[in-house]
């Protein structure tokens, strides 16, 4: 089982959390003057990475807050989490 | 229409079945809260003075930290960075939740009276960590538990909110009265070893 921190509650069990898929991928600011083919990218087609990967979990069981983690799709190592500010995926600093 | 409301938190008849001489010196022993309040309040910790007011009313502390209570008057959970539970008696539960809406007038927030949705269990007892442990992945040792803290968690897969009230030790779970039927069945057999007993508040 995954080891988690929230940024808030800190680190609990991965069956508390619901996953969120990829992180920072952000809503199209005029979706009208989308083609299909580029309204496809933003709904379908992620980064797949081997390796490091932003994505987004929610801690359902706990706080209910959706925040960010960086974890490696090999090893399944997480090397940290983050807070989201101004919209989901957007790193706060 | 002229029936009279009676306050039953529902486990009545699970109290009722239970064996006639429960154990002298049981390793845990679960009171039913069927008589306190709950309030939900939500509104944002930074400026906008809805902590100050929200503390005016309650006459004490909100929780900032996360995942502690505020012990006074009333128990204050910290539920999330913009959302605390309050546990209070039922008597005064309604008229606090207008007393809080009021002073939260023209502030972001949210105040509402859940007390019909949730119910409290109290286990105290020398076996109220092992009995917790087998359905709930938090750590509860005393080092890092401490009296003061809160969880939110899964008990046996149930949602519920988890607080060390005193080092006796006793803990209070809050949990959906609609789980409260299954999570007493389960306490009841998890901790059958334990000698668990039930009693009503």
């Amino acid at each position: 089982m995954l080891l988690i921190e929230c940024p808030w509650c800190g680190e609990r069990a991965e069956t508390e959390f619901s996953y969120g898929g990829e992180a920072g991928i952000a809503r199209p600011a005029d979706p009208d003057a989308l083609g299909d083919a580029e309204w496809a990218d933003y709904l379908f087609n992620r980064s797949n990475p081997r390796g490091a990967h932003r994505e987004l979990w929610n801690h359902a069981q706990g706080c209910r807050r959706w925040f960010g983690v960086e974890r490696d799709t090999v090893t399944y190592r997480i090397s940290g989490s983050f807070r989201l500010s101004g919209g989901v995926g957007k790193r706060e600093d | 229409m002229s029936e009279s409301l009676v306050r039953r938190h529902g486990l009545e008849s699970l109290l009722a079945g239970m064996p006639g001489s429960p154990s002298a010196d049981p390793g845990v022993s679960v009171t039913i809260r069927g008589d306190l309040g709950h309030i939900n309040v939500r509104g944002n910790a930074e400026g906008t003075g809805f902590v100050k007011s929200v503390e005016q009313v309650l006459g004490q502390a909100l929780p900032i930290r996360p995942n502690t209570v505020s012990a006074g008057q009333h128990q204050v959970f910290w539920l999330g960075p913009d959302e605390w539970l309050v546990a209070t008696p039922s008597g005064v539960a309604a008229e606090l939740a207008g007393r809080l809406k009021h002073a939260s007038t023209g502030i972001h927030a949210s105040v509402n009276d859940i007390s019909g949705g949730q119910i409290a269990l109290m286990l105290q007892g020398p076996k109220c960590r092992d009995l917790l442990a087998r359905g709930c992945t938090l750590d509860l040792h005393p080092g890092v538990f401490a009296v003061g803290d809160c969880a939110q968690s899964g008990l046996a897969k149930a949602n519920v909110v988890l607080a060390l009230v005193d080092d006796k030790p006793t803990f209070m779970v809050v949990v959906r009265r609609s789980f409260s039927d299954y999570l007493y069945r389960w306490l009841a057999h998890a901790g059958s070893d334990d000698g668990v007993t039930f009693r009503d508040a």
